[in-house]
């Protein structure tokens, strides 16, 4: 029992990871109506500003805020100097600028720190014992984190003006548009938040693993099949199948083994778009 | 002037025409050009610039001795960023567009899988230090074009076997990359050991670039192992060595040495590095050709020859195949100069440990030995070589070397 409790912890913090960077791809899509492919490297980005935080200062909260700092930044860079320009073109446009940003950002980052990998030189404790189960102190730091970010989130989209505006966009752009809603407002907002969502993915990411220029990238499919999975668009699915496909795939370990664990996130995205194509928490639309 | 669309035009067709101008008349026979494909960026970059500049280094010494077979070297460097993908790109490029005659030094065996294919339809030679086993065969070694100057994989596994029975484990289980040089490892170690009539007591086999690894270190766990056997590389080693000193793990390891190296200790610190067995394989320490290349190694990288054992089995490829080139006589192609390979490097003969001296010593008609500074380089029948492993200790952080296993 303790053995399936491990992997289940094992698998919710995977989830985490993925619900976040799910989170970042779903709010884009839901708003400026494009896949960003470009939010594994904001991932990175955020993980190596964090680096450079947490070693100027030795504080790993520090270092949080100035990794989402600077994936808010480059977020809002990317809709300032190139998604505002393509913004009348079809999203297929939209889709390779945002490759092609993802591209220069992975080889900026080559660059300037170099291809090896980079560590966050955190204390290593022990892990806590509850019941037979080892529980990492660390894992509960990071799941108490990013459940934060994501009260923040859900608090700034449902609780202030600017959150309502971005939700008005989301549903019917004409409508908004019509309603005297500004869109560059809304978008400055929506880029720099999930800029700032993906850059604490990657901060996750990079603590519990290493930081390195194609660590982003590499997860960017899992987010993308959680965001489908979710409902494209809904924030809450993405989170929750973020963490679904987490906990699926640790908790089928011992059957599929660890080769093909990462197939089930794709497995779960071609059965829900085969059997309820809008996602779990997904609206339906109407096309014309 | 005013930059406009005539102005434009006219440049770019000088530009074009310039680009397209003979590149300078050919006074001599045409140099032998050698494409140096290393992993300047990626998991092999602690190695990489060295390996470069070691290619560079013999390169200027075989020039220096008049070069070889008539023709002087040339050399076209480029990068592998140890990725199959951009490996692929890269040999292309210095095969279509440099027009090289053999390409040295890839080292990631997932690279040289990729690029050998490349290099057989192009009719040249490959020489690389990667470990895959599947290297040696048919259908990546089909027409025998390529060598490898590092040990397999399998020879890497065997060390490790003899290593777990000389430090007396008895249950030891296995964790592989999923790629052929981290199953080689595990695989050839579990043969090796099932051949001393032993059992591995877990196998697992994992993927690259996960965000934890906890799942299968509890698979590894149950089995409670007194040693892993891994067949890894630094980043995933990292992750996993991280988790399962923070799991409490009481277990010992055999990592191999481009793995548990320097930039490992750097990561995790002291503590969760105590006592892993970190396995290379040893240059040629005690020739006059390791004394040579240790030389050239300081100047260009201001670091021991010891401190990278591919550089030197870079460097010794451009010799090798310089004193190939050599044997072969002027005007000489692949297929004749891959025949005298084996002839200048086997055993029989006089054994040299420099350009020139073979070279001298070819010229008078004697049949010659390289003895390399990377091994003895006695190649097989599937162009391997059998180094000898050096076993290395971290003792409060550092890499101390208690022996050497020879197989």
């Amino acid at each position: 029992m303790a053995f399936w409790i491990e992997l289940l912890i094992s698998g919710v913090v995977a989830g985490l990871i993925i619900g976040l960077s799910a989170l970042s791809i779903t709010l884009v899509f839901g708003i400026a109506r494009f896949p960003n492919a470009a939010t594994g490297d904001t991932m990175t980005v955020g993980a190596y500003g964090a680096l450079l935080g947490h070693r100027a200062t030795n504080s790993l909260l520090v270092g949080g805020l100035t990794g989402a700092a600077a994936g808010a930044l480059v977020g809002f860079l990317g809709y300032w100097f190139i998604f505002r320009k393509l913004a009348q073109r079809s999203n297929v446009a939209l889709l390779v600028a945002s490759i092609g940003l993802a591209f220069v950002l992975r080889a900026i980052l080559g660059v300037s720190f170099g291809h090896s990998q980079q560590v966050f030189q955190l204390p290593l404790v022990r892990p806590w014992r509850i019941g037979g189960v080892p529980v990492h102190p660390n894992d509960l730091v990071l799941a108490a984190a990013c459940a934060m970010i994501l009260a923040i989130v859900f608090a700034i989209l449902h609780l202030t003006p600017v959150g309502r505006r971005m939700r008005a966009v989301a549903d019917d752009p004409a409508l908004a548009r019509v309603s005297g809603i500004s869109p560059s407002g809304v978008m400055t907002v929506l880029w720099l938040l999930a800029g700032a969502v993906s850059a604490s993915a990657g901060i996750v990411a990079g603590i519990k693993t290493v930081v390195s220029p194609e660590m982003g990238w590499d997860l960017l499919l899992p987010a993308f099949a959680a965001a489908i999975v979710g409902g494209i668009g809904s924030p809450v699915g993405a989170v929750a199948a973020g963490l679904l496909i987490g906990v699926v795939q640790e908790l089928a370990t011992p059957f599929v083994g660890f080769t093909y664990k990462i197939a089930l996130s794709f497995l779960m995205m071609l059965v829900v778009l085969l059997v309820r194509p809008r996602g779990l928490f997904g609206k339906l639309e109407g096309a014309r | 002037m005013t930059i406009d669309r005539r102005t434009i035009l006219q440049a770019g067709a000088s530009a074009l025409a310039l680009g397209l101008a003979p590149q300078g008349a050919l006074a001599q026979a045409e140099a032998f050009r050698i494409g140096a494909l290393n992993p300047v960026t990626g998991a092999g970059s602690p190695y990489g610039s060295g390996m470069a500049a070691m290619i560079l280094a013999a390169v200027e010494e075989v020039n220096a001795a008049g070069g070889a077979g008539g023709r002087q070297l040339q050399v076209f460097a480029d990068d592998t960023q140890t990725n199959p993908q951009s490996a692929v790109l890269a040999a292309k490029k210095l095969i279509e567009v440099n027009k090289v005659n053999a390409i040295l030094g890839t080292w990631s065996s997932g690279v040289s899988l990729a690029v050998i294919p490349l290099v057989n339809d192009a009719n040249i030679l490959l020489m690389h230090t990667s470990g895959a086993p599947a290297l040696s065969v048919p259908p990546a070694n089909a027409k025998g074009y390529g060598y490898r100057f590092q040990a397999t994989n399998d020879r890497f596994g065997r060390a490790f076997a003899e290593i777990a029975v000389k430090e007396g484990y008895k249950r030891p289980a296995t964790m592989a990359f999923n790629n052929a040089s981290g199953i080689g490892n595990t695989q050839g170690f579990k043969k090796a050991w099932e051949a001393k009539g032993n059992q591995v007591v877990a196998e697992v086999v994992y993927e690259p670039n996960q965000p934890s690894y906890r799942a299968e270190l509890q698979r590894v766990m149950a089995a409670r192992p007194d040693v892993i056997v891994m067949g890894s590389f630094l980043p995933d080693t990292t992750i996993i060595l991280r988790e399962a000193f923070q799991t409490g793990a009481n277990v010992k390891w055999i990592i191999p040495g481009w793995a548990a190296n320097p930039q490992l200790v750097s990561a995790l610190g002291n503590e969760p590095t105590e006592g892993i067995i970190s396995v290379d394989s040893v240059s040629n320490e005690q020739a006059a050709s390791f004394a040579r290349y240790d030389e050239a190694y300081r100047r260009k990288m201001s670091q021991p020859g010891a401190s990278n054992v591919y550089a030197a089995m870079t460097y010794d490829m451009v010799i090798a195949l310089a004193l190939a080139i050599e044997a072969a006589g002027p005007g000489a192609g692949t297929a004749q100069i891959n025949a005298k390979i084996r002839e200048v490097s086997n055993p029989g003969g006089e054994k040299v440990f420099t350009f020139a001296d073979g070279k001298a010593a070819l010229k008078a008609g004697r049949k010659i030995n390289y003895e390399g500074a990377s091994s003895v380089l006695d190649f097989d029948e599937f162009g391997d070589v059998t180094p000898d492993f050096g076993v290395f200790f971290i003792t409060k952080g550092k890499l101390d070397r208690r022996y050497v296993v020879k197989i």
